[in-house]
């Protein structure tokens, strides 16, 4: 992956966090961190607690212990909407649309927050890049394919102006050649200098488009480098990738 | 024929105010799960600041409109911010009984006030009528409709064509997916809370200009906004509108029932209320999800 032509944001870093559900403790002091117009991969298994450090990175989980920084900026216990006005957006898991909304209105939740007057430039940018919204500009989120919706929910956070992206899951219950054209259209975000976090259960995908990675086991981070390296970890191959 | 066409009417202009008053409930219900038990007190306050404008600075009651919607939404506002935000995620008993005690404590406190002495909003076109085809219609009840389809249009307007109106709607699909596209979900709720309560003194206006007024009024109001939203279908404007219409066109009818079981003579008005449930028993049998609720997935 080439680095991208300018890199706007700043390095997130998230140090020592524990977070988790009520008396239930899924992170044990998870430190990570992006740099400005990097691609890094969060890879784990099922119940590895990859969605909960999304969720407290965008405070809607609560963190026990530890801090995320953006730049100089804590994150920590801020509400969501103030780390949305930050640049961090998150592409949640399961799409997460408003089915009962157009896909425009879908698009307009996502610079809700917006009051400048960049908002009707960005959407016809956004749909020059996703030209299948144009056509679908007037359905109901809800009735799309899996494809179209996971298109809407990268649009959608794109409207917010991310300087960071995460992005989880992008690729459940969609078929390989659906999964490359998002891939690809990761590719296109990524040059114009927004840094993506990209959590997936697909590791092949994610170790490929990504520069560094972390392996989360359990809520720990046991493994992490660089990307190709960990392609040829024997763990992680074994682990995840099947050989 | 002319009875039937008089009932007709009849319901219809009693319907407008009705869905008026279970709009408000509606959308709290619809969108924050909550069922507000003090919806029938704001009814109240909302009459009783028509009443007051009226009776000291003879205000034309549909020129306190605005004022009226303007207290309820500011003290709607600030009771959900403020009181109800602490339990809103709370299991719906909780929030039940939370609004119960309030409404008792905002009856109490009108109670204080302007005492529990019966008072009344006349205005010069009160008691005027026109006919037509043999069907009287009041003047007050005609304006009284005509104001009530108007707020409602103008509450789906705002609901579908405004950025805080699609927050509202985004935010009662997902909350989660609401806050992370920057929402602040404590504000919405807040707003809706606050609309629910205005539109309930908006109500309580136009209610002023047809019933007399009395620091316990509110009651029977909620009761009926209950069936009036379970019957349309919840949280919607044109499910209020439909139900509030329905209820007032078979609560009219149903005045012109006379039974007799044994000596016992039971007359229509003493019916009234029965039949409305009956109704709304039927359509919840045929549609679970009243007549304009849509199945969800």
């Amino acid at each position: 992956m080439s680095a991208p032509a300018v890199a706007t944001g700043r390095t997130l870093v998230v140090e020592a966090l524990s977070a988790g559900y009520g008396d239930t403790q899924v992170l044990w002091d998870v430190t990570l961190r992006i740099d400005p117009g990097e691609i890094v991969a969060l890879i784990g298994s099922n119940c590895a607690g990859k969605s909960t450090l999304l969720g407290a990175i965008s405070g809607v989980v609560k963190t026990w212990s530890g801090s995320v920084c953006y730049g100089d900026q804590t994150l920590t216990g801020l509400e969501p909407d103030r780390i949305v006005r930050a640049g961090v957006l998150q592409v949640p898991q399961g799409r997460r649309l408003f089915g009962s909304l157009t896909v425009e209105e879908n698009l307009r939740m996502g610079a809700y927050l917006r009051t400048d007057r960049d908002v009707e430039p960005d959407l016809e940018r956004i749909l020059g890049l996703l030209p299948r919204l144009r056509e679908r500009y007037d359905y109901l989120a809800g009735r799309l394919s899996g494809g179209e919706q996971q298109q809407v929910a990268i649009a959608r956070a794109l409207m917010g102006r991310p300087q960071l992206l995460l992005i989880d899951e992008m690729s459940l219950g969609l078929a390989p050649v659906l999964v490359d054209s998002l891939i690809a259209l990761l590719e296109q975000i990524h040059q114009t200098g927004v840094s993506i976090l990209i959590v997936e259960q697909d590791v092949q995908t994610a170790l490929e488009v990504s520069s560094r990675a972390y392996v989360l086991e359990t809520g720990r981070i046991t493994l992490s480098g660089p990307s190709a390296e960990l392609l040829d970890d024997p763990q992680v191959k074994k682990a995840y990738l099947g050989v | 024929m002319h009875l039937l066409a008089q009932d007709l009417v009849n319901g219809i202009l009693a319907g407008g105010i009705l869905a008026v008053v279970a709009l408000g409930f509606s959308l709290v219900w619809g969108i924050m799960n909550i069922i507000n038990l003090a919806h029938g007190a704001f009814v109240m306050l909302g009459a009783y600041v028509t009443w007051q404008l009226f009776s000291s600075f003879h205000v034309d009651p549909f020129l306190s409109l605005p004022v009226s919607f303007a207290v309820l939404f500011t003290l709607g506002y600030l009771i959900q911010r403020f009181l109800i935000n602490w339990v809103a995620r709370a299991p719906v008993l909780t929030t039940f009984l939370l609004t119960f005690g309030l409404s008792l404590l905002v009856v109490n406190v009108a109670l204080l006030i302007w005492t529990g002495d019966t008072k009344g909003v006349t205005t010069a076109y009160s008691g005027t009528n026109f006919t037509v085809a043999g069907v009287t219609v009041p003047w007050a009840k005609l304006y009284t409709l005509l104001a009530a389809l108007l707020i409602t249009g103008v509450m789906q307007l705002w609901l579908t064509r405004s950025k805080t109106g699609r927050a509202i709607r985004a935010t009662a699909m997902d909350i989660g997916a609401a806050q992370l596209s920057g929402v602040r979900v404590a504000h919405i709720y807040a707003i809706v809370f606050g609309l629910g309560a205005g539109l309930a003194g908006v109500a309580g206006t136009l209610i002023s200009l047809s019933y007399s007024l009395n620091p316990s009024m509110g009651q029977p109001f909620l009761i009926k906004a209950f069936v009036v939203c379970v019957l349309g279908g919840l949280g919607s404007v044109e499910g209020a509108l439909v139900g509030g219409l329905t209820y007032g066109i078979v609560e009219a009818f149903a005045s012109q029932i006379d039974v007799t079981i044994g000596t016992q003579h039971i007359s229509g008005t003493g019916l009234q209320d029965a039949v409305a449930l009956v109704v709304l028993l039927i359509v919840l049998i045929v549609r679970p999800r009243g007549i304009m609720g849509r199945a969800t997935a």
